[in-house]
């Protein structure tokens, strides 16, 4: 089972490869994407950078990423790289992201402290897809946070799970071979770990 | 609902944890490493990494530091000491920090907050701030405590969270060591003042102190070091105590 880690930029990457490698993956790190990339189970978009720069990356790559997506091939986003899979985003002004899922990504409308720094619950969201329910094992779990936007879909359903902060926000989406986490499953100890196996398993059947 | 964290920190001179009273006469904790998975294990939340190095080779010992680090842990880890600009921190996030912790540089050149914070966003960027009583303000240190700024610590920390800090780390140097407990007066004064999250730290010696400098204090985390290192407190008993006193944390 091999994964890739797109390095669309600064920050680091080094905690998610490792993860992933604990789990079974065989990982590459790769920032270059201008021709169709095979033999790959499962791409991974980081949770480093900004809105703008990330989305600007992979939008010049969009035809790549789509056609890597329309052969079935797994997609992991993690907190920024989930984000930019909606259509559009407000940070730092307004800006296109990949369209994979509808509706936008905004800052978190809470009254407490941002950015959101450190470990909340996640729980399973009412009306989600059935997909979701692979996801069962850490629902009531504390995974780590850190951010100031969240998205707000236009279909509910692909809320796998919710969190909470002052207000209700989605940390983690599904839907078909794609899957999305506000929270860093990198930086969630055994949690994070449990998720990514998950993942791990779901890909192999 | 806030979850309130609880920070171990590894202070690292030359590859080996040490300790100190009020910033001076070092002691030998152990490897960094072993220490930093321990804290994990007991349930610590993040981990901060300080180099304390004043040497070239204690420095680029530091990163190695930081990459075995960062391999044996599931958790955040901050990393700081001696940062004097982007490139120090391009280097220390890719050896698999998550977060870096800037001081003198910061006051030194304000700017470097913001252009930190722009190449790689907020959250990556704590400012640490030392302060120590003086008449009746707090007043901001550099270079380990060792050198006065004419910075009031209140003020200071407004204007870092202006420059795009995403955390601050908050330290008292009159109880750095000492296990008195944290100034609550200086937390409290500086949690109130931004909109970010404060990290409390200096003089943590009870179960009580955490307590304290997190609920009448409002700090967000409570950062520690020589009560972990010598066993006196346990992060998970530490953590039972917190929960059966109201105050929620993340239990394993």
């Amino acid at each position: 089972m091999k994964a890739v880690v797109v390095n669309y930029g600064v920050g680091n990457l080094f905690s998610i490869v490792s993860s992933l490698r604990r789990v079974g993956f065989d990982v590459d790190v790769k920032d270059s994407f201008n021709t169709i990339q095979r033999g790959y189970d499962l791409i991974v978009f980081p949770g480093v950078g900004t809105f703008k720069a990330v989305a600007r990356y992979l939008r010049e790559r969009a035809d790549v990423f789509e056609d890597i997506r329309s052969r079935g091939v797994y997609f992991l986003g993690i907190c920024l790289g989930m984000q930019i899979m909606f259509e559009y985003g407000f940070e730092g002004g307004l800006h296109s992201g990949l369209g994979w899922f509808k509706g936008y990504v905004d800052r978190l409308g809470t009254n407490l402290k941002l950015p959101h720094i450190g470990w909340s619950r996640i729980y399973a969201a009412e009306n989600a897809d059935k997909i979701c329910e692979i996801f069962n094992d850490i629902n009531g779990s504390y995974v780590y946070f850190i951010h100031s936007y969240a998205a707000y879909p236009a279909d509910s359903t692909i809320v796998c799970m919710v969190s909470h902060y002052g207000t209700r926000f989605p940390a983690l989406i599904a839907r078909g071979n794609t899957v999305g986490t506000q929270f860093h499953p990198e930086k969630s100890g055994k949690v994070g770990l449990t998720f990514l196996a998950t993942l791990y398993r779901w890909i192999r059947c | 609902m806030i979850v309130k964290r609880i920070i171990p920190c590894l202070d690292v001179k030359d590859g080996r944890v040490v300790k100190g009273v009020n910033f001076v006469d070092l002691r030998d904790k152990g490897d960094p490493v072993t220490l930093a998975a321990r804290y994990e294990e007991e349930g610590a939340d993040e981990i901060v990494l300080l180099d304390i190095s004043a040497s070239i080779e204690g420095r680029k010992t530091m990163l190695n530091v930081v990459r075995d680090t960062a391999s044996v842990l599931t958790i955040p880890l901050t990393v700081g000491g001696g940062i004097k600009g982007v490139d120090d921190i391009s280097e220390i996030l890719s050896s698999g920090a998550d977060k870096v912790s800037i001081n003198t540089a910061a006051v030194e050149n304000p700017n470097m907050v913001s252009a930190a914070a722009s190449e790689f966003g907020s959250q990556s960027i704590v400012v640490a701030i030392d302060a120590k009583k003086k008449g009746g303000n707090y007043m901001v240190y550099t270079y380990s405590g060792s050198v006065e700024t004419n910075l009031d610590a209140v003020k200071w920390a407004k204007a870092v969270a202006e420059l795009g800090a995403g955390e601050i780390l908050l330290t008292s140097i009159d109880r750095d060591g000492t296990r008195l407990g944290y100034d609550i007066e200086l937390t409290r004064l500086v949690a109130e003042a931004v909109n970010i999250s404060v990290i409390a730290s200096g003089g943590a010696g009870s179960l009580n102190h955490f307590y304290t400098v997190l609920t009448i204090g409002r700090a967000d985390a409570a950062l520690a070091a020589g009560v972990f290192h010598d066993g006196t407190i346990r992060i998970s008993e530490l953590k039972r105590y917190l929960i059966s006193n109201g105050v929620e944390v993340r239990v394993l």
